[in-house]
């Protein structure tokens, strides 16, 4: 293609290093900004006014702050839960439906040791919250297991048995919460009951203390992946199954492990919204709004190329932009669905950016090539 | 169809094939190109090449892997344009827009890599995409013009039969029918041989000469089976580093002269085979039967055994049940019937893992599918036969330090062209990947080695030096069971020949007494009474 004189054209990446990966990902968050603003622009509002608005709540106001740090620990546990999979080349659907066992097993320990009666009963949270969180990670485990142990031993598709058995969760937890279920909240409020104060999590500088498990998670998930035996075996599994067995490697142990890891991580992110965050301590009524979120992981989980610590910006812008936009719609009377506009936008452009990952454009000025074009 | 406007010329537009060819005399020149050179990045792949083409010649073009075949082959048919050069056709330059240009002018190709629809029959193939098939298909016509041609050159192919039901042989004579039908009139054949049996490769052979005899050129690419081209070809162009290093006749050339040429060296046709002592058994099967993949009897009943510092050769034509046998002693593939012994152990049933570290290593034949990972760096490649050794795992963390220092070394060892240990797979030729996996398996030094196809669609080179390899394996007392479809390397290599056929051992032939045809009649399923 001649561009002005210039012979434009596009050459194929040899090797993609990490500051490349970061500028194309800023740049492409940079167009999908610019983009958005006809949004604001066509409602008559001044872009640069609504994303200082956008940025400033997310990022900036101690309310919004933690709540866009509360959803990038979900999001980035999320992702997490995906990418594990994926590294062997798997794709996990179902961080939806772990997610929610999770967070009933986590209840299930709490009713189980009468937390259920009053909010004011005292059990003690050194013991009884690991035991919680050791509870939704199994539960999460079991079922993204069993996804697992379908695809190793009868090779059922694992995107169909995930995402199937997302609503067999969904409803479970519906049985579970709503009228006359077990964990029904007393005021039958179609939401579980409420944690008891003593099991209400800590916090530090008001952040969940889960933060630091999603950021260790990173740094172990990492160290996983790049050094131990366990992670190269699940990288031979993703890149070529059929090598990876000619060299031992039991194609039905790596996706049961890969999805019994995955389903933790994603019971984690279960319990860390419901019995974490900071004015939740319940099984939310909308539940089903955190488990559509944790779909992100998906996308983030692509966009970071697998890489946990990739996940850790990426996992935050999300989480910042799907509150500031909640909150400036709100703000600023604009029309419903703003905020998942602007994410659905913003990872739109970031995936489509990963051509520049692999391909960089080139250009030359234009030379006289007798031969090149042909009179007809 | 869209009409596309003519090819033009230096002397305007170039007139129609029909009038092009029109008086053409066998001998005179139909094709040449002049100077043509190509680069990629900093690789000249062709450095200004002539080269010329008689109607009536089989004109071979002979290189190893990366003297510039492929790039050369792919300008001819215009699927690449040239940096510099010219190209004419009857003493017209032309200037070829796309492979379409280059069908308009008689020239045809037939790839290594089949491009034809399983599903659909000989003559649907054929007709499909030629111009005269147009909207409504009249495919009787087509079927009786398809069979003239092919009674006329002397291909034998069912034109109502579904293209899966095929052999290779078949599928090629597919192809060159194809061809022939569009109008080719110079034909260049990609490696024509690889994957025939040796009927199928003579019958192709008489085919060539045929075609050849009514005026066509024919212009076969051939990396290796040099009595191939001293054969039926008339003229040789060898082909080295992206030059003409000689143009010949063949009749002037033997297979010495021309393996020179092409390597740069002498090369060691034959091989002395070292003589060492067998001692115990290693390898013993016992009446082993296994099912493809299709769930049909592969392998049945078959056994025999490997002492150590021997070499069992494996003879047959592909798909006998050759895949399915070194599958099986690999733990790939279960045991349907049977047992298999090492060292006296049972391992019928053990797990992959288990035999690597009892001393069984793998070729695997299919060397980009299976045996190594192109999105692995070589170092990543290495550990795919060591991860879960103990010298390079500590406490679950792989020692990348000494895998890199064992890889390495392996590159030094085995002289493999590699950019770098952290060099992917896929950036390596067939030869150097064949040798990252050879050294790789060797370097655990193996009670067991087997072999599948280790030679297979490598050049004269790496043959020589993969044949080599596992000639000093067996001195260092490995048994080695050798699985090729080339038996000229089968006889050249083995102690002892167990041919193959239908998933039996027909009979094993110690190699003092085997004879070339006793061998290659019990292969085609003839003489089973041949075996003594």
């Amino acid at each position: 293609m001649t561009i002005a004189g210039y012979q434009v054209g596009l050459k194929q990446r040899a090797a993609l290093s990490g500051w490349q990966a970061a500028l194309i990902s800023l740049f492409a968050i940079l167009v999908a900004l610019v983009l958005f603003s006809l949004v604001f622009i066509l409602d008559g509002v001044n872009p640069l006014a609504a994303y200082r608005e956008i940025f400033s709540y997310a990022f900036v106001n101690q309310y919004g702050l933690v709540l866009s740090l509360s959803r990038f620990i979900f999001l980035l546990l999320s992702t997490y839960a995906f990418i594990i999979p994926a590294r062997a080349g798997l794709w996990n659907i179902g961080m939806t439906g772990q997610l929610y066992v999770g967070s009933l097993c986590a209840y299930g320990v709490v009713y189980a040791l009468g937390g259920k009666a009053s909010q004011s009963v005292y059990l003690p949270p050194l013991l009884v919250i690991p035991l919680m969180m050791l509870a939704a990670a199994i539960g999460g485990a079991l079922l993204g297991g069993l996804a697992g142990l379908l695809k190793g031993r009868f090779d059922v598709n694992e995107i169909v048995s995930t995402m199937l058995l997302n609503f067999i969760a969904f409803w479970l937890v519906s049985e579970m919460i709503k009228e006359g279920g077990i964990f029904m909240n007393p005021q039958g409020r179609s939401e579980s009951f409420a944690l008891p104060a003593s099991l209400h999590a800590p916090t530090i500088a008001g952040i969940p203390f889960t933060v630091l498990i999603a950021l260790a998670l990173a740094v172990v998930l990492k160290f996983l992946f790049d050094k131990t035996r366990i992670g190269y075996q699940i990288k031979a599994f993703g890149l070529n199954p059929a090598a990876a067995r000619y060299a031992g490697i039991s194609p039905p142990a790596i996706s049961v492990l890969v999805f019994v890891l995955g389903g933790a991580i994603a019971g984690l992110a279960g319990y860390h919204y419901f019995a974490a965050v900071p004015g939740v301590y319940k099984i939310a009524r909308n539940y089903s709004y955190f488990g559509d979120l944790a779909f992100y992981g998906i996308i983030a989980g692509l966009i970071s190329l697998g890489d946990p610590l990739a996940a850790i910006p990426v996992s935050l812008l999300f989480g910042g932009m799907s509150n500031g936009g909640r909150w400036v719609q709100g703000k600023l009377h604009m029309g419903f669905g703003l905020d998942y506009a602007l994410l659905g936008l913003l990872m739109i452009t970031l995936v489509g950016f990963q051509f520049f990952y692999r391909y960089q454009i080139t250009w030359q000025k234009e030379e006289a090539h007798g031969d090149v074009a042909i009179p007809g | 169809m869209q009409q596309q406007p003519p090819v033009s010329t230096d002397k305007g537009p170039l007139p129609s094939l029909e009038e092009l060819l029109a008086d053409v005399k066998p001998g005179e020149t139909v094709l040449e190109m002049r100077g043509v050179t190509k680069r990629f990045a900093d690789v000249v792949a062709n450095d200004r090449i002539d080269f010329d083409l008689r109607a009536g010649e089989i004109h071979a073009v002979l290189g190893e892997n990366g003297a510039g075949k492929t790039t050369l082959m792919n300008i001819l048919f215009r699927l690449l344009h040239p940096d510099e050069g010219e190209i004419y056709i009857r003493g017209h330059r032309v200037h070829l827009r796309s492979p379409v240009d280059a069908i308009n002018l008689g020239i045809g190709m037939v790839h290594q890599h089949r491009k034809l629809v399983a599903a659909h029959t000989v003559i649907e193939n054929i007709v499909l995409g030629h111009p005269k098939a147009g909207r409504v298909l009249n495919l009787k016509r087509a079927e009786e013009e398809v069979k003239a041609l092919s009674e006329r050159y002397g291909f034998k192919v069912d034109l109502r039969a579904r293209v899966w039901q095929l052999s290779e042989g078949e599928k090629q004579a597919v192809e060159i029918l194809k061809a022939l039908y569009r109008g080719a009139r110079i034909l260049i054949l990609d490696e024509p041989t690889t994957a025939l049996t040796p009927l199928e490769t003579e019958r192709l052979l008489e085919s060539m000469v045929n075609m050849a005899r009514q005026g066509l050129a024919v212009v076969p690419f051939i990396t290796h089976k040099l009595p191939m081209v001293l054969a039926v070809s008339d003229r040789v162009t060898v082909l080295r580093g992206g030059q003409v290093v000689a143009q010949l006749n063949t009749r002037d050339a033997d297979e010495q002269l021309l393996a020179r040429l092409m390597v740069g060296r002498e090369v060691l046709f034959d091989i002395q085979r070292p003589q060492v002592e067998p001692g115990p058994i290693v390898l013993q099967v016992e009446h082993l039967s296994a099912l493809n993949d299709k769930g049909v009897p592969a392998l049945e009943n078959v056994s025999f055994s490997i002492r150590q510092g021997e070499i069992l050769g494996i003879a047959g034509v592909s798909g006998n049940g050759q895949r399915e046998l070194a599958e099986v002693l690999a733990g790939m593939r279960p045991a349907r019937n049977g047992r298999i012994r090492f060292d006296g152990r049972d391992i019928t049933h053990a797990p992959i893992r288990e035999r690597w570290r009892l001393g069984i290593g793998y070729i695997p034949a299919e060397r980009t599918e299976v045996g190594s990972i192109g999105d692995f760096t070589l170092v990543e490649n290495v550990l795919l036969n060591f991860y879960f050794d103990d010298e390079l795992v500590k406490r679950g963390v792989l020692d990348y330090r000494r895998a890199r220092e064992l890889t390495r070394h392996l590159i030094d060892e085995y002289g493999i062209a590699a950019p770098g240990e952290d060099a992917r797979g896929r950036q390596l030729s067939g030869g150097n990947l064949q040798k990252v996996i050879l050294a790789r398996v060797l370097a655990r030094h193996p009670r067991l080695l087997l072999a599948a196809l280790p030679t297979q669609g490598l050049d004269i080179g790496a043959t020589e030096f993969v044949r080599k390899k596992i000639l000093e394996a067996k001195t260092q007392g490995s048994a080695v069971l050798l699985i090729s479809e080339d038996l000229d390397e089968v006889l050249m290599l083995s102690d002892r020949i167990a041919a193959i056929y239908e998933g039996r051992i027909m009979g094993i032939v110690p190699a003092e007494k085997a004879r070339r045809e006793q061998i290659g009649a019990m292969i085609a399923g003839i003489s089973e009474e041949a075996s003594s």
